[in-house]
């Protein structure tokens, strides 16, 4: 059975483009989004961005549901801890993703493919480096195909 | 073990005879050597039919959630931590139970005995102490409880009940135990690769039969997410992606929850070792946040509080 | 009826040759269980198992099989229309099946080949099936008897009868199936003094002496207790007072039902990923509040006990009075020995069979 390591350096394949599921709070990356996109700091169509009412409403099964559908790589943003627009929605899933990570890499997920920021409506540029960063880090790791389902594999 | 066997019946004929609980959960023998079924007491004449010896290893929690009476119930360690955390979610109401507490030594392991004697089958097993005789058409063996425990027994942290409303005993020593669970440990020491490897062909066998699921008495919600149909997150086939993300889900569901008890993995059919990811997840916890699962009434469970200094060095 | 002797080490190369025809399954060793799995290279056949954890069920009517596909590409001009999902259903040998398990096909077939419904799935697997049955005196203390399945010799299920004699083994077909199977593994005819012992050994296990101590712990019969089923009236049964007893323990975890071989239900889901689709089918439980949930949001077996209720009136009484061919279940003991609770299907087939007469329970 291939590892999910063993897809390293395929990025490097001509065709291949990574695809990135990105969960984005509404009141703070979301905006950051559209800033990095007005003043044109972001060029990549990689991501498929869904946007939420927070960083708190993420759960692992959207995560895992990413992966399940085809993603090789899922970035999850909201606002800086404090900043919360629900007070203190962010720190709750702040906990929330300290146990999925540390799961997902207990079980031999690249640290490559899952991705958390905290970045506010003002920090166009961050968002710009951060969404960068991110697809270097995706086409690192190469092609998901052992997190995925492309069809049932039954009889 | 034969004393707890009597004082627990005492205790259970008292609570039901003086009306205190409505009804007394415990075991009672079961119709193969070296099980126990758990068993729903309402009068006070059936007590005589309970047991507690080394074979009571279900987590009895799981009975006492959804009911409305007054329910008095025998607990180990592990079994008063999941109510304590069941009464935390609000599941079972504190004041509604009446706890009697023992102090636990461990309880078997079926799978350990099978192992042992390959191919020869118990038709009877007798207790003494900390030993047990089997016997099999070829002859008695006669073992050692403790060194036939069960996975989660042998690294018991908590053996005594955390929260009782009488003891039947003094409490016990808990096992020596090892920082990361060893299986944990062993995984550890692989790659991330290897370890992929490992998960993907440790679930492989999985029938989505559930047990794992309805044996843990933290697991209670009314529509679990395998059963949800919009959106439908994990597909209901024996495909292995949907097999694993079943499996990797239901850990989640019980991070910061997961009282470690092995019932799920003790409900296996097929000794999946479906408790390596939660006791994983209770390692992380106690590593990271410095928290156990049900061991305090007043202490909220993990992912229901934060602090603002909690850990944040992965996030960009 | 053709037999043959096979020497203990020649019968595994005997049954390797069926695979030039046969896709050929056989038990191997999986952990601490068997399970049937292709004999390829990369396993290694164990004949001297018991009994498989999962049973071979599966090997006819899978736990997921696929079995319409559609497109919703509507540029496809038989966009939406369900055709049948292209697969082969070539020969399969399954070698080393216990006569339980054989047997548990007759008793599914009932629901998937009818005068009204024939299941193409089923029928084109089943028929592509030949079951060389293991015939050994070695039933475990959680199997019993009922009148579909009359004990270790029972070669009603098979194609093949395999007689374990120790230095060797010998086979006898039981039909055209069996025949040509037998043709293809070879082997010498037998001597006469095999056959003497394989009658010798079927007079003995016809009076099972069962080993000093074994069933301490049993209730006494190895016969399951359904005499009078099919006389008790239905809807007394079925309004027992018993039944929130019996399920009190009862986990509703699906494995009773999906280690059971003669549990049939199903499931279908539709998949659709892109613009592809398929029509699958699963196994399903009736363990589950999902098995019969409405699609109003009402369920009307929405507690435990109605559940459970179900499951053994279905296996012990609905099943009897409707087809007339006894009760759903073949013996083999694996609900026994593998539900978590300790749920005895015995002794639940003893409460119904008593049922409206005054016998003592005691507990026990």
């Amino acid at each position: 059975m291939a590892g999910p390591g063993e897809g390293r350096g395929e990025g490097r394949m001509s065709e291949w483009e990574p695809r990135i599921v990105t969960i984005l709070c509404n009141w703070c990356t979301y905006g950051a989004a559209d800033l990095a996109g007005v003043n044109r700091l972001q060029g990549p169509t990689n991501f498929k961005v869904i946007r939420v009412p927070c960083s708190g409403r993420v759960s692992p099964k959207m995560i895992l549901a990413a992966f399940r559908s085809g993603a090789d790589g899922v970035w999850v943003s909201g606002c800086h801890p404090g900043d919360c627009h629900y007070i203190s929605g962010n720190f709750y899933a702040r906990r929330r993703f300290t146990m999925m990570r540390a799961l997902f890499r207990h079980i031999g997920l690249d640290d490559d493919r899952l991705h958390f920021s905290w970045i506010s409506a003002a920090e166009g540029p961050k968002f710009a480096a951060t969404a960068r960063e991110v697809i270097a880090a995706v086409r690192r790791a190469g092609p998901a195909r052992e997190w995925g389902k492309t069809r049932a594999q039954v009889v | 073990m034969t004393d707890y066997t009597d004082r627990l019946r005492a205790a259970a004929r008292r609570l039901l005879g003086e009306g205190r609980v409505d009804c007394f959960i415990g075991y009672r023998r079961g119709s193969l050597p070296l099980a126990a079924q758990p068993a729903i007491l309402t009068r006070a004449e059936q007590a005589d039919s309970l047991i507690w010896d080394p074979s009571c290893g279900m987590n009895l929690a799981h009975y006492a959630v959804g009911r409305a009476d007054r329910i008095g119930i025998v607990a180990t360690g592990c079994v008063s931590r999941s109510l304590v955390a069941l009464a935390l979610e609000n599941q079972v109401a504190r004041e509604r139970l009446y706890i009697v507490g023992v102090p636990c030594t461990g309880m078997l392991d079926a799978g350990a005995l099978r192992r042992r004697f390959p191919g020869r089958e118990a038709a009877a097993a007798a207790y003494e102490g900390p030993r047990v005789t089997i016997a099999f058409a070829d002859g008695n063996e006669e073992l050692a409880v403790a060194e036939n425990l069960a996975r989660p027994c042998r690294t018991c942290a908590h053996p005594n009940p955390v929260v009782a409303d009488e003891m039947l005993g003094e409490p016990v020593a808990s096992p020596a135990v090892p920082a990361v669970p060893e299986e944990a440990a062993a995984a550890e020491a692989r790659s991330a690769a290897e370890r992929w490897a490992y998960f993907c062909e440790a679930f492989a066998h999985c029938i989505r039969c559930y047990a794992c699921r309805n044996a843990c008495p933290l697991c209670y919600c009314p529509t679990c997410f395998v059963d949800e149909s919009r959106p439908q997150w994990v597909g209901k086939s024996s495909d292995p992606t949907d097999t694993r993300t079943f499996h990797f889900l239901r850990a989640l569901h019980l991070a910061g929850r997961c009282t470690d008890c092995g019932a799920c993995e003790r409900a296996c059919p097929l000794d999946i070792p479906v408790r390596h990811l939660t006791s994983r997840l209770n390692a992380e916890a106690k590593a990271i946040y410095g928290f156990e699962a049900g061991l305090d009434l007043e202490e909220r469970p993990l992912l229901d509080r934060y602090r603002p200094e909690d850990l944040n060095d992965f996030f960009k | 009826m053709r037999t043959r002797y096979y020497e203990r080490d020649a019968f595994p190369p005997a049954v390797a040759e069926l695979r030039r025809a046969y896709r050929v399954f056989v038990p191997v060793r999986r952990g601490d269980f068997h399970a049937f799995a292709e004999w390829d290279d990369s396993v290694r056949p164990d004949f001297d198992y018991r009994k498989t954890r999962v049973p071979p069920k599966g090997l006819v009517f899978p736990q997921s099989e696929r079995l319409l596909v559609f497109s919703t590409d509507e540029r496809d001009p038989e966009h939406d229309i369900l055709r049948e999902a292209p697969k082969d259903f070539p020969p399969q040998a399954v070698v080393g099946i216990r006569p339980y398990d054989a047997m548990a096909f007759r008793v599914l077939e009932v629901n998937f080949d009818t005068p009204e419904v024939r299941d193409p799935w089923w029928l084109r697997r089943r028929e592509a099936t030949t079951l060389i049955g293991l015939a050994r005196a070695d039933e475990d203390a959680t199997m019993f008897r009922t009148e579909n399945y009359a004990g270790p010799f029972d070669e009603r299920g098979l194609d093949v009868i395999v007689y374990d004699l120790g230095r060797g083994y010998l086979a006898k077909a039981l039909g055209e199936k069996g025949e040509a199977a037998l043709a293809a593994m070879g082997g010498d005819e037998p001597a006469a003094d095999a056959l003497r012992e394989v009658e010798e050994r079927i007079a003995r296990a016809a009076t099972p002496e069962l080993p000093a101590g074994r069933l301490r712990a049993q209730p006494a019969a190895p016969e399951l207790p359904t005499g009078r089923l099919r006389a008790q009236p239905v809807v007394p049964l079925f309004e027992a007072e018993f039944w929130d007893e019996v399920a009190a323990p009862c986990l509703n975890c699906g494995v009773c039902t999906f280690l059971c071989p003669t549990c049939w239900c199903f499931d279908i889901q539709d998949e659709v990923r892109k613009q592809e689709g398929d029509r699958i089918r699963n196994w399903d439980s009736c363990m589950f509040p999902l098995y019969t949930l409405h699609a109003s949001g009402h369920n009307p077996r929405g507690k435990k006990t109605q559940r459970v209720r179900n499951r053994f009136m279905h296996k012990l009484k609905y099943y009897l009075d409707k087809y007339d061919r006894g009760v759903m279940c073949v013996g083999c003991g694996r609900c026994v020995e593998a539900c978590p609770v300790n749920i005895d299907i015995r002794e639940v087939a003893a409460r119904l069979n008593g049922f409206g007469e005054q016998v003592e329970r005691h507990d026990r």
